[in-house]
């Protein structure tokens, strides 16, 4: 479980940050993942944010702008139709007053009872009338109907009664009048013959006029009242004035149409929005002192919306940090995944390099150690020929010191010959060469060379190689060397009298173990690591030469096997060698035969 | 004690003289020839013990030479002794029945120990 979220983590972490690998540069492909991390975070993220954020922003405008259209729409048709409605309820009332002043004498409108009927008559027909009045041109009324006793009043001075004798028709504001009621004053002029003229006129009631009104209204967010020119509210509103009162908001301006517009309304010191839709309202007949008011409160109107845009707001917002988290994750994958194939490419490169100057050293070691070898051997049997007179015809074979020189000759040219020898093994460790090899007879094969050593120096070798001991397909020359190293190794870490222990054993189905161990001086801890480095030696003075172990790993690596060592200082030393018992995959030999 | 007649083939003439002298010492008796032609012709005439070939001779080249040599006389081991074998002469020389491959200089100590071992072997 924990392994598996390392393993996930391990996928997204970034791995270029802590680079301890600047000396592969030169074959990595790309060197600053930083940089490319950075870029590539900053372009995917920009492009993922950049049209979400203009898209969100785009969407926001539009559909503000298709919300402010429709409202204005809506309120415009709500004024029109409430308009429509008040101008009919004017028109209908003042044609009911010109149709009884046409149709009906002065004298019958005269007599109180014909007035009465008269009312009774349109109170059936048009409802909201109260009362009805005759007034002679002189302004005094001359008769009366209705519920207050108003007879022989004198409105010569009143405005109504001017009006109306230079326009034929009025309508009057709403005004409370001396009866402290609301309500609105038509006349009708009727003209006799003679010039003269005399003025029909009635009260309306305002309760029709204001139902009529109301029921235009459309939810809690909008109200529709009418105010006079003078911005005075003539039908109460909850929010923009009492009813007589000044309205709060400015006077629209003189419109022929229905009008539209948007406005800002500062209630208690909070700013509303307001969409005012209103129309002056005239009969075809006679102007009117009214203007219609549509109010509604666009916070009210769009509060859905709102809560919509807030919705899809949390939701961007959520978009916008799975995008923060996904874009770097992403990137930081793909980055990682670059740089870990550039960097498995890079040690891939430097090993085939390394191989490579190897390779060409091994080349040029090899051609020295042939040109060198011949007047080695010459040397060698000369030397020898020299020592061989002084013992064998008995000349100066008491002279010590003659004998040591010879001998120090012969031991030169045995060091020169093992360099030779080695160089020439360095070379040839990159061929391999398959067959069957028994271990048990490439040991004993091996160990034949040292057999006098041991037995001159006391040294007890112990072979345990299992009797049903598989034969093992591998390069013979290539473990016949390893062995060979290891065996000669051996002999020089241990004293005399000391043991070797080499033992064989199958390790799992398809491997073998040859473990090599001695009890002789062993090696430090510190020196473990570097044993199989090329030119490392522990070996006093110039007895080593630094390569045999360093050519022994190479050749385990060529068999595809592996080589560890556990040492203990004054314990000994054992090398365990593990070696495929096939090699299944032939190394190329791009090497060439140069042994 | 027998005398052990060897052979000695090799185009390094002072080389081939000495290790004649010094083998002739540890009682072996030598012959020693320059080229492989006329180291063929000697084998056709005489039985060697043992045969140390070269493998760059000036006319017929080492591998060569040997599988002549096991050609007249298949039993006489051969111990190649070259300053520049590569591994394709060492497998070569394997394949047609060299006794052991070795490479210059060789103490004169492990060429005793062949010897004996080809002594106990023949024996």
């Amino acid at each position: 479980m924990i392994g598996r979220f390392r393993k996930t983590l391990g996928l997204i972490w970034p791995h270029f940050l802590r680079r301890d690998d600047e000396y592969l540069n030169p074959y990595f492909r790309f060197t600053d993942y930083r940089k490319i991390w950075g870029l590539g975070i900053f372009a995917l993220v920009v492009a993922a944010l950049l049209p979400l954020v203009a898209a969100t922003s785009i969407h926001y405008r539009l559909i503000q702008k298709s919300v402010d259209s429709e409202i204005i729409l809506r309120t415009e048709r709500v004024a029109s139709n409430a308009r429509r409605a008040v101008t009919f309820f004017l028109e209908e009332h003042l044609n009911a007053l010109r149709f009884t002043v046409s149709e009906i004498g002065y004298d019958q409108l005269t007599d109180p009872d014909h007035l009465a009927e008269i009312l009774r008559n349109l109170k059936l027909g048009f409802g909201g009338l109260t009362d009805l009045s005759v007034i002679a041109h002189t302004g005094a009324q001359v008769a009366y109907a209705g519920p207050f006793n108003l007879e022989d009043r004198d409105y010569s001075n009143q405005r109504w009664f001017i009006e109306c004798q230079k326009h034929h028709f009025y309508v009057s504001e709403i005004f409370r009048g001396y009866r402290d009621v609301p309500h609105i004053i038509i006349a009708v002029k009727s003209l006799w013959p003679n010039g003269s003229f005399f003025i029909l006129r009635a009260t309306l009631d305002t309760d029709r006029l204001i139902q009529t009104l109301s029921s235009y209204e459309t939810g809690a967010h909008a109200e529709i009242f009418l105010i006079n020119q003078s911005g005075i509210v003539q039908t109460s509103s909850k929010h923009h004035g009492e009813i007589f009162e000044k309205m709060s908001l400015p006077i629209p301006a003189y419109s022929l149409r229905t009008q539209v517009a948007l406005a800002e309304d500062d209630q208690d010191g909070q700013k509303e929005s307001l969409i005012v839709g209103y129309a002056y309202i005239s009969t075809q007949i006679a102007d009117t002192p009214f203007i219609l008011m549509v109010i509604k409160h666009k916070a009210g109107m769009i509060k859905v919306w709102r809560r919509l845009r807030s919705n899809f707001n949390w939701f961007v917002l959520l978009d916008i940090i799975a995008i923060l988290i996904v874009m770097p994750g992403a990137c930081t994958f793909i980055v990682n995944i670059l740089y870990l194939s550039d960097q498995q490419k890079a040690k891939t490169l430097a090993l085939a390099e390394q191989n490579n100057q190897l390779a060409s050293i091994g080349h040029l070691a090899a051609g020295v150690a042939h040109e060198i070898n011949n007047p080695l051997a010459l040397i060698n049997e000369t030397a020898g020929y020299v020592k061989d007179l002084f013992v064998f015809k008995k000349q100066f074979h008491q002279d010590e010191e003659l004998i040591g020189y010879i001998d120090d000759i012969l031991d030169a040219v045995e060091r020169c010959g093992t360099i030779t020898r080695q160089l020439l093994g360095f070379a040839r460790k990159f061929e391999v060469k398959i067959q069957k090899v028994s271990l048990k007879e490439i040991i004993s094969d091996v160990l034949v060379f040292h057999n006098k050593e041991a037995a001159y120096r006391n040294i007890q070798v112990h072979v345990e190689v299992p009797e049903d001991m598989p034969a093992i397909e591998t390069d013979r020359g290539k473990l016949q060397q390893i062995l060979m190293n290891l065996v000669n190794n051996a002999f020089q870490a241990v004293d005399n009298g000391c043991i070797l222990d080499i033992k064989a054993a199958p390790a799992g189905a398809d491997k073998v173990r040859i473990a090599i161990g001695d009890n002789g001086c062993g090696m430090p801890e510190e020196t473990l690591p570097k044993i199989f480095e090329p030119f490392f030696t522990t070996k006093e003075g110039s007895k080593g030469t630094g390569l045999g172990l360093a050519i022994t790993y190479g050749l385990v690596k060529k068999l595809g096997g592996e080589i560890t060592v556990i040492s203990k200082v004054d314990e000994g030393t054992t090398f365990t060698i593990t070696l495929p018992t096939r090699i299944l995959k032939e190394i190329s030999e791009n090497e060439g035969s140069t042994g | 004690m027998k005398q052990y007649h060897l052979l000695i083939v090799d185009d390094e003439k002072r080389f081939a003289d000495m290790l004649a002298k010094r083998l002739s010492l540890r009682g072996c008796h030598c012959d020693v020839c320059y080229n492989g032609q006329q180291a063929l012709d000697l084998i056709r005439q005489k039985d060697f013990f043992l045969i140390l070939l070269d493998l760059h001779l000036p006319d017929i080249y080492g591998t060569e030479v040997l599988k002549r040599i096991k050609a007249i006389s298949a039993q006489t081991p051969v111990v190649i002794l070259t300053g520049h074998g590569t591994a394709e002469d060492r497998r070569a020389c394997m394949q047609q029945g060299a006794y052991a491959f070795w490479h210059k200089p060789l103490g004169i100590e492990q060429l005793m120990v062949i010897l004996a071992r080809v002594r106990e072997e023949s024996a």
